[in-house]
């Protein structure tokens, strides 16, 4: 009798993380990353209060949709975050991702920038981005590869019509 | 109790050995570059995952090495090396920019006023071939060029990015900024247009009288470089006599403004274009 209880405790212990988890992932997935500006170091030009909130704003969503972009397939959340050569990067990533039957799992711990170029007319700025990221790649539902770093990015955002865009976003060894 | 314990221990024990014994060997070079080819060296067969920043390679492949084209390998950056068949491993290696193969240049504003100090500013971000910011310092020349005279500065990159403010030349014209690294180079133009009229030549005189009116004209208008200030922007003369004040604003046409007032028999005319003041007339015989 005991152990039949036990043995139903246990499967409904089972059920519960089976289903708690999936959600969880998924909470995690859609929090926003957090992102910490300096901005002491940016040349030639000071960057102005109002910039500082709307790069932290634009630079956190652009991270959002990289992770959701990645994990779903998809392109919409990088055509609204993104501009030029990082958009064509990251849309062929998602392609060919696709192709492959791989999707990639971001955990982002969050992300320490500095912004060390503001132009002159204020319209391009390029950032430095220490990120703590957990990476998962999976080949439909098996993990191929699975990490957890701290990486480098620079980050070139430019203005666009209602927001920054990441223009350019390289990971570099240092 | 003890048993099950040590019997599920041994399992997994065995279990992580097997694991172990299966992983497959993987050796992927630490000094890649975007553009050249790499050679990726396995054990055991399977599948070979390359996942880059902006581009995925996957691979079938059977004991020994695999080739990567250089064309295949376009992006630098963080990328994750996976092997899934035999055994199962995965690595992380970095693959640096290529040469310089592209600029991006901002060149700021199109429009200027000449011999003004660090008006025109000049961004230029380095890329290689494959659009991946060269993030080793590197020389980038800058060209400012207008009718003839040119001057030159170069600037060392640093995180990708290189700028320069510079001063306009004192000539008009369409002046070609260049920005170079190696043999790439990109030119904007910079219209530079002559500044506001130079106060010292500033002048006007009576042309003439047509029935009830006084002509006035000014003498060909240039700026302190000796530009000629652009046909269309506006002179304004205004008349002051005992009937009140007359002013006409005219547009310079053929380098000279020219305006028709109301004859009088005293009268005070100025001339004045934006914010620079010309000379002052007496008109009707106590000039």
């Amino acid at each position: 009798m005991k152990l039949a209880r036990l043995l139903i405790l246990t499967g409904g212990i089972a059920i519960a993380i089976s289903g708690a988890v999936p959600l969880l992932e998924r909470i995690f997935a859609d929090t926003k990353p957090a992102v910490q500006l300096n901005v002491k170091n940016a040349q030639p030009r000071e960057v102005e209060d109002v910039t500082q909130n709307a790069i932290v704003r634009d630079y956190t969503l652009a991270w959002q949709a990289i992770s959701t972009s990645l994990a779903n397939n998809t392109l919409q959340p990088l055509n609204e975050n993104f501009a030029g050569f990082a958009l064509d990067k990251f849309t062929q990533r998602v392609k060919d991702q696709k192709q492959n039957g791989l999707t990639t799992r971001i955990i982002d711990h969050g992300h320490k920038v500095d912004a060390i170029f503001y132009s002159q007319d204020g319209a391009a700025i390029e950032l430095k981005d220490t990120a703590s990221i957990e990476t998962q790649v999976l080949d439909g539902s098996t993990v191929i590869h699975s990490d957890q770093a701290q990486i480098h990015y620079y980050a070139v955002m430019t203005g666009a019509e209602d927001r920054w865009k990441v223009r350019v976003l390289e990971s570099a060894a240092q | 109790m003890r048993k099950v314990i040590y019997i599920g221990l041994v399992v997994a024990l065995c279990w992580f050995a097997e694991d172990c014994a299966c992983a497959a060997e993987l050796h992927v070079p630490q000094n890649a570059v975007a553009g050249q080819p790499l050679s990726i060296s396995t054990s055991g067969s399977g599948t070979l995952y390359l996942i880059g920043p902006g581009q995925v390679i996957k691979k079938e492949f059977k004991s020994g090495s695999v080739e990567i084209k250089g064309e295949e390998l376009r992006n630098a950056g963080r990328w994750i090396a996976a092997v899934h068949g035999d055994g199962n491993s995965s690595q992380v290696f970095w693959v640096k920019p290529g040469k310089p193969g592209k600029l991006n240049f901002l060149a700021r504003p199109s429009r200027v006023p000449v011999a003004r100090p660090n008006v025109i500013s000049g961004v230029t971000f380095v890329f290689d071939q494959y659009q991946n910011l060269i993030l080793d310092p590197t020389p980038v020349n800058f060209k400012l060029e207008v009718g003839g005279s040119s001057s030159t500065k170069s600037v060392t990159s640093r995180e990708g990015v290189a700028w320069i403010n510079s001063a306009s030349a004192p000539k008009a014209g369409a002046a070609q900024f260049v920005a170079s690294v190696d043999d790439t180079s990109v030119a904007r133009v910079v219209q530079q247009v002559a500044a506001d009229p130079c106060e010292r030549s500033f002048r006007m005189h009576v042309a003439g009288h047509s029935g009830d009116r006084t002509i006035v004209e000014t003498d060909p208008i240039r700026d302190c470089s000796g530009n000629p200030v652009p046909d269309g922007t506006i002179v304004t003369f205004i008349q002051n006599d005992k009937t009140g004040k007359s002013t006409v604003d005219a547009r310079i046409k053929k380098g000279t403004a020219r305006a028709e007032l109301p004859a009088s028999d005293n009268a005070t005319i100025t001339v004045a274009a934006g914010v620079v003041l010309g000379n002052e007339l007496h008109v009707g015989g106590r000039q």
